[in-house]
């Protein structure tokens, strides 16, 4: 019929038509041109270091000083982070960071340098990741490990603290050997350091949470020596390399963290207000013949810039500042407390007066303690020397670890031998909060109960 | 003038060949009424009204104009039903959100495709976040005066042939064609501007914490300005700010000052917003074809005073041209330049209402540009002062207003044309073939520009440009033929094919840290290498379709139209199919129904889809670098660059989304068409919505794509005309229009809740079992039968656990207007509702915490008894914190509340804490935004003939539109109009955190026909 002569011709031209778009319609969006499909692990490791470093200096470990008397939270959410007001939201930046930015890379880098024989990335990444989980676990307790980041398991069962742990002393100790000595892949952090040394750091870390003296002791022994810190390098001062602090404090957030009423201010004090603008006596000062805390104190804070006293944006925390994550005064710290709680007072004071050398060279103002300057009435005031060498320990350690996590670890492991006042109720906050997205993505594998509550113990500080 | 526009549509419809020759005849020898009314259909081509069998919303070119809206979403406002539109800010040129028949998707876009002259053009609105500026939609680029007329096809069945582009409706644009004749119209319009809602502050308390002044203090917690004592003690000998007008301000040592600056610093902001529109359009036309030609010149200054404003130039050539009885060719061609500067807002230290609503009632805003000189003399140049820094040392933590509306450049410049030739060939007696091409491309260049010493993280300099070039090349055949197959039975077919290309690309930079700190330039070589960032982004996806479309009629009285398209697309792998299904049937040409004078009955079923975003089956390798949502970022690319794996999966299996609706409707009129009454009822369902499902972070993905959403939107429409009354003189009509919407997350795989836009503590979000863009965040502890647990001293207490706050959405929006003409005079009246919606008064919240709201003024005066009973929310008792009145009693700043465990008292450690907008719960800033406005009055004349002639015009007429004079709503504390959204055009909805104001208008219109 006439009429339909027209149905061959548009079906002609569509299928013409049709054909000469085909190839492009099929093949145009399967690549992203913007974006890239693969990378060579050797590419992805400073990706990882860069989530570790925000992991570790950024909300978590503000958080952390707050609840371990280093900071007041002073404006706007911090007000309510100083009110131990925290929502399972607020963790879930932290969370997003630890995860999906640090862990998961640092798994599929292992891959890849296995792959490859590549034992020096592998070791990296190891270390990475232990690294990341330590401190994650330090802070949630039971998280996910052994099933995170693994493409096939949807919702990772959480490891409870102590297998976290175990899961992390066994990375550290299988790279151990092949990165002592090493640096290779660190372009995160200020040079000069070794791999070797911050793993056994790191594992003094794990086994020291777990009181396990002796072993942390041993662990630490292999730790990290003098000028071979592991710091966050912030040489240039710009955002997106500067210190985390100072972009928070002078940059993007000014005032929203201070130092004002402090619980650590008054460690490096003589005298404190009482609470009604008198200055009295502090029970706490550490300052004595041979300890001069003025040089640490004009460090650490800085008055009247956004608050009466701020967290020193031009000190430890000015943008080319490096970040302390694991060092030598941490290491030796850890040695003169397993000393001083298996009873070897004097390899705890040598430790100790290692640190305090340290703080002279720095600060100006330590002279060594000998063993005479601990006990009832003397210097170092308490029941007996051996008891007031190791609190003088714990407090060195408290005042040294000024803005890093692992002290609200120390705190809880000690049932706070530090003294950090409650800012209010009655109880310090035990642990970090689940995060509402991980609690929102699940469906079958929940998450545990008491990681909605804030002051629920971790397994390890029962 | 209406017959005209009858005839030639009747012309039009036998031009194309649409239908038979007789019904065509039946048509014009019946009800003329009836055969006015034409839809146009998603071809772009128009059919008779009487045969869709889905609702259809027109919008008449006068009705348009009479807005005296820029932008023609805006002016689409309240003229359809169940097509909701939300402007984003008043900012002159700020975009706007449409929502026809509820949501449909949940990240992906829920605009509805806008079809001009048959081809698809952009309508995106590209940025827009709770921070920066408010961005333009591009369909604003359209000349309003240009417009013949708007249909609004909101069903899957109208809009099918669209496939994956029509989920969200198709909103079919018209513009102008010669006339018979020579038309020259000039018209000329003024318009002023001014805020139509605003917060007011306390004027009681001045800066400070605590009953205490203190310089630079964020907050308004400070001591009574009553109680000071009259002048500023100051210290001469040191520093010193001086002003560019020669002020010098010197360090405050006692605070004495009681000015209250409120107005002095509302004045500072504010002013009235004029534009100038001046239109000029010749049209003609003759039995070869016709012309239309207009330029259009809209010139705004915006009410912010200061970089706020927006000019559109337009220019167009329609043109059509009989070359013999069956070749016709057409181009329809437009251009556009709109130029636009805007003001930062939102969450956004650089942004006007923060720095500004922020401000305590004894600072004086009005100096922020000058000079700081130090104790030693030395001379900082360009220093910015504000109440964060009042002696302009260093940068302010906030912006001073006068910087933000000032200093600050954030330009747009965009460029668009769109040019549509076609060409129809009549190449059988029943069958004829169109060809038509459309081009639009757009490139829009943007500057933000922050100078030296601005607030917080720009305070060293930062500059950014960027230009977004889109554009889509779309091809489009169809075929149309008749055939009788009966006496009784005939039918159209419709054969098409329908190719399109869209292209974007994004190509830009930014420095930061400028090297020369005193001169602005918008230069890339004002920083160092590490702090220059270059950037680029381009996407393209291929669209085809092939479709066939069978209409019948049977009897002149039934009407059943089959379609399908088949479509491939560069985004998902399988054919997409959308088939359709409409009746229509006449009834009242078989039944008589008394006083009803005419009854359509209609149904249909239509599937239709959206894609899938491009670039999303794999999972990329991204740079490397890490943010908190504080701002701090570690980047690889300082430490030697790093390409890591994304954090969101992607997923190779992806398909379209696939909705699927029915829709019911009936047309009457009563009393020979003077009374017409339209009703639809529609229900749809979204099966696999696209978006990326937030999964457990510990699975190394923060989210993955996924079909992973299920929506589901049903609602009714009314459309209701009545001419009350019509003789040669007067005619009087009543009109109005209303729909309800209700939309829900019917299930959210992977996730119960999913964040749309907003912030960590509040947010829009997807949420199972609630509607698209339920508002969610902190909210307060309760018990298992829903009572606040209350702590020790008697306040209530954050719930550790997020949740379900509010519904943005209205549960129903509706609109009246009424319309008198007296000879040549003419009064339209348009009032509009929109009910049940909430929103999170994100600024009211903020303005406790500041204390700067009013409610955080008040005193109370207790007894002493109760002076020593009643706490804060630390558990000190009024009586620790006040000193006793002469009287015994105790005043206090602050309020008094039970949460139901006694009187507790309501300060400064209330509202800084768990109180206030700062604080974790949100639920107790979520307020029922519903409102009422007069959307419209208008008064135009038309001089009488015998004036025209003594002024040898054939005629003209002057008017006057009075947009959003009155607002009614329920939360008079919101200083805001809620018509309103942080987000812009995004699909999160009903937040407000600092955005800029909205506006009324008054617009004097004259136009001169010459």
């Amino acid at each position: 019929m006439k009429k339909f002569r027209i149905l061959p011709l548009a079906l002609g031209l569509t299928l013409f038509t049709l054909n000469s778009c085909q190839k492009d319609i099929d093949t145009i969006n399967q690549e992203n041109p913007n974006q890239f499909s693969n990378a060579d692990g050797s590419l992805m490791i400073t990706g990882a270091q860069m989530a570790n470093v925000l992991f570790q200096e950024g909300e978590a470990a503000r958080m952390a000083g707050i609840f371990s008397g280093y900071f007041t939270g002073y404006d706007r959410q911090y007000i309510s982070y100083q009110q131990y007001k925290m929502t399972a939201g607020d963790f879930d930046n932290i969370w997003g960071t630890l995860y999906a930015e640090g862990i998961a890379q640092c798994k599929i880098i292992k891959e890849k340098a296995t792959a490859s024989g590549n034992t020096e990335l592998y070791g990296a990444a190891a270390i990475t990741e232990a690294h990341l989980l330590l401190t994650a676990s330090g802070l949630f307790g039971d998280i996910p490990a052994s099933e995170a980041c693994n493409d096939e398991i949807l919702e990772p069962k959480f490891d409870k603290m102590s297998d976290v742990h175990n899961y992390c002393i066994g990375l550290l100790d299988e790279v151990i050997p092949s990165m002592t000595g090493s640096s290779a892949y660190g372009d995160a952090y200020v040079a000069g350091f070794d791999w070797g040394q911050v793993a056994s750091t790191l594992k003094a870390r794990a086994l020291l949470r777990n009181k396990d003296y002796a072993g942390a002791a041993a662990a630490a022994a292999n730790g990290v020596q003098m000028n071979m810190d592991l710091k966050a390098d912030h040489t240039q001062e710009t955002p997106g390399a500067w210190n985390l602090y100072f972009d928070f404090l002078y940059w993007n957030r000014g005032g929203y963290l201070s130092c004002d009423g402090a619980y650590i201010v008054g460690m490096l004090t003589d005298s404190i207000d009482d609470g009604t603008g008198t200055m009295v006596v502090n029970p706490q000062g550490r300052i004595n013949d041979k300890t001069q805390e003025m040089g640490r104190y004009d460090y650490y804070f800085l008055p009247d810039y956004y608050t009466s006293l701020d967290p020193n944006m031009f000190g430890i925390f000015y943008a080319s500042s490096h970040y302390d994550l694991v060092t030598y005064v941490e290491n030796e710290l850890i040695l003169a407390e397993c000393a001083a709680r298996t009873s070897d007072d004097a390899t705890a004071l040598t430790h100790l007066n290692n640190v305090r050398d340290y703080n002279n060279n720095m600060f100006g103002g330590f002279a060594a303690y000998d063993i005479a300057d601990f006990g009832p009435g003397a210097m170092v005031d308490g029941a007996t020397a051996s008891d007031a060498l190791l609190q003088e320990i714990m407090m060195e350690k408290y005042v040294s670890l000024f803005g890093q996590c692992e002290t609200f670890n120390d705190v809880r492991r000690t049932g706070n031998a530090q003294g950090v006042p409650v800012n209010i109720g009655d109880k310090l906050p035990a642990r970090y909060l689940i995060p509402q997205s991980e609690i929102n993505a699940r469906k079958n594998v929940l998450i545990p109960s008491e990681g909605t509550d804030l002051f629920a113990p971790l397994e390890y500080y029962q | 003038m209406k017959k005209t526009l009858q005839k030639l549509s009747v012309l039009g419809l036998i031009g194309l060949g649409l239908m038979t020759v007789d019904s065509v005849k039946a048509q014009v020898d019946s009800d003329t009424v009836k055969v006015g009314e034409v839809t146009v259909t998603a071809t772009g081509l128009t059919i008779d009204a009487r045969k869709a069998g889905f609702g259809v919303s027109q919008i008449k070119s006068k009705n348009i104009q009479t807005s005296g809206e820029s932008g023609l979403i805006q002016a689409m406002t309240g003229k359809a039903s169940n097509v909701q539109i939300t402007r984003s800010t008043g900012d002159p040129g700020a975009g706007a959100y449409i929502q026809i028949r509820g949501q449909n998707t949940i990240t992906g876009s829920n605009q509805p495709l806008i079809v001009v002259d048959g081809v698809p053009v952009s309508n995106s609105s590209i940025g827009g976040g709770p921070d920066g500026v408010v961005q333009q939609s591009r369909l604003n680029d359209i000349n309003p005066a240009d417009i013949a007329d708007i249909q609004i096809l909101k069903g899957a069945a109208a809009a099918a042939i669209w496939g994956t582009r029509a989920a969200n409706g198709v909103i079919m644009i018209t513009t102008k064609k010669g006339k018979s004749g020579l038309h020259i119209e000039f018209s000329s319009q003024l318009a002023i501007d001014q805020v139509n809602r605003e917060y007011t502050k306390q004027s009681k308390y001045g800066q400070g914490s605590g009953g205490a002044w203190a310089a630079n203090n964020a907050l308004s917690w400070g001591d009574r300005l009553a109680d000071r004592s009259g002048t500023d003690q100051v210290d001469e000998t040191g520093d010193y700010f001086l002003a560019d007008d020669g002020t010098k301000i010197y360090p405050i040592v006692d605070k004495g000052d009681q000015t209250v600056y409120n107005d002095a610093n509302r004045n500072q902001v504010f002013r009235n917003g004029t534009t100038w529109n001046n239109n000029l359009s010749i049209s003609s036309a003759n039995e070869k074809g016709g012309v239309y030609f207009s330029v259009s010149d809209w010139n705004q200054q915006g009410i912010m005073n200061g970089n706020s404003d927006y000019r559109r130039t337009t220019g167009r050539l329609n043109f059509d041209y009989n070359a013999s009885d069956k070749l016709k060719l057409s181009l329809k061609s437009t251009m556009a330049k709109v130029s636009s500067n805007r003001i930062q807002m939102g969450s956004n230290l650089n942004g006007l209402y923060l720095g500004y609503l922020r401000t305590p009632a004894d600072f004086d805003n009005t100096i922020y540009s000058g000079t700081y000189y130090n104790a030693a003399g030395e001379a900082s140049f360009g220093a910015h002062r504000g109440y964060r820094r009042y002696m302009g040392d260093a940068a302010p933590v906030y912006n001073n207003p006068g910087w933000t509306l000032n200093r600050q450049v954030n330009t747009s410049d965009v460029t668009r044309f769109i040019l549509t030739p076609e060409v129809s060939y009549k190449w059988m007696e029943n069958s004829t073939f169109i060809a038509r091409i459309g081009y639009d491309n757009s490139a829009d260049q943007r500057i933000t520009y922050f100078p030296f010493n601005s607030g917080a993280s720009t305070s060293n300099g930062q500059y950014g440009e960027s230009v977004i070039t889109e554009s889509e090349l779309s091809a489009h055949f169809i075929n149309q033929s008749s055939h009788k197959i009966s006496d009784n039975l005939s039918a159209n077919v419709t054969l098409g094919y329908l190719a399109t290309d869209r292209r974007s690309h994004s190509i830009g930079g930014s420095a930061l840290n400028f090297i020369v700190r005193d001169q602005d330039r918008f230069a890339f070589n004002n920083s160092t290498t590490e702090n220059m960032n270059p950037g680029v982004s381009r996407a393209q996806i291929l669209n085809n379709r092939v479709y066939g479309i069978a209409d019948f009629a049977y009897n002149d009285k039934l009407f059943v139209s089959l379609a399908t398209a088949a479509e491939q697309a560069s985004t998902f792998s399988d054919r997409f199919y959308s088939p359709s299904a409409s009746l229509s049937y006449e009834l009242s040409k078989d039944v008589e129904i008394p006083t009803v004078s005419y009854a359509k009955l209609r149904a249909s079923w239509g599937q239709v889809g959206i894609a899938p975003p491009a670039y999303i089956w794999g999972t990329n390798y991204v740079s490397a670098g890490s943010a908190s949502g504080w701002g701090e970022i570690m980047d690889a690319s300082y430490y030697g660059g790093s390409i890591y794996r994304s954090t969101v999966r992607g997923n190779p299996d992806i398909r379209p989304e696939i909705k699927r609706e029915t829709e019911f409707g009936v047309d009457l009129k009563f009393l020979d068409g003077k009374i017409s009454f339209g009703a639809t009822y529609y229900m749809n369902n979204i099966d696999g919505a696209v978006l990326a499902v937030d999964v457990p972070a510990s699975t190394g993905y923060t989210s993955t794509w996924d079909n992973a959403a299920y929506l589901s939107n049903r609602g009714f429409e009314l459309d209701l005309n009545v001419n009350v009354m019509k003789t040669d003189d007067f005619s009087w009509n009543i009109y109005g229009n209303l729909g309800s919407n209700k939309n829900m997350v019917d299930s959210l795989t992977g996730s119960n809740s999913l964040f749309l836009a907003g912030f960590t503590g509040t947010s829009s979000r997807a949420v199972q079992g609630q509607a698209m863009g339920a508002l969610w965040g902190g909210q307060w502890l309760r018990d298992e039968s829903g009572n606040l647990i209350l702590d020790a001293n008697g306040f209530p207490q954050a719930s550790p656990e997020e949740g379900v706050l509010g519904d943005p959405n209205p549960s129903w929006r509706g609109a009246i207007g009424t319309n008198f003409t007296y000879k040549g005079l003419s009064v339209n009246v348009l009032f509009e509702a929109c009910q049940g919606n909430q929103m999170w008064g994100g600024t009211y919240g903020v303005l406790n915490y500041f204390g700067v709201a009013e409610e955080t003024a008040n005193e109370v005066t207790v007894s002493a008894a109760d002076a020593a009973n009643i706490k804060n929310i630390y558990g000190q008792s009024i009586d620790g914190l006040a000193a006793a009145n002469a009287d015994g009693t105790y005043t206090v700043r602050g309020n008094i509340k039970d949460f139901g465990a006694g009187n507790v008292l309501l300060d400064q450690a209330w509202y800084t804490g768990l109180g206030g907008g700062c604080g974790p719960v949100a639920e107790q800033f979520i307020y029922d935004a519903s409102w009422v406005r007069l959307r419209e009055l208008s008064l135009s004349y038309q001089l009488p003939a015998s004036i025209c002639k003594a002024l040898h015009i054939p005629g003209a007429s002057i008017g006057f539109t009075g947009r959003n004079l009155a607002l009614w709503t329920n939360a008079p504390e919101l200083g805001v109009d809620p018509e309103t959204n942080l987000t812009g055009v995004s699909n999160g909805r009903g937040l407000d955190y600092f955005n800029n104001p909205g506006t009324k208008s008054y617009i004097f219109n004259l136009s001169v026909k010459i």
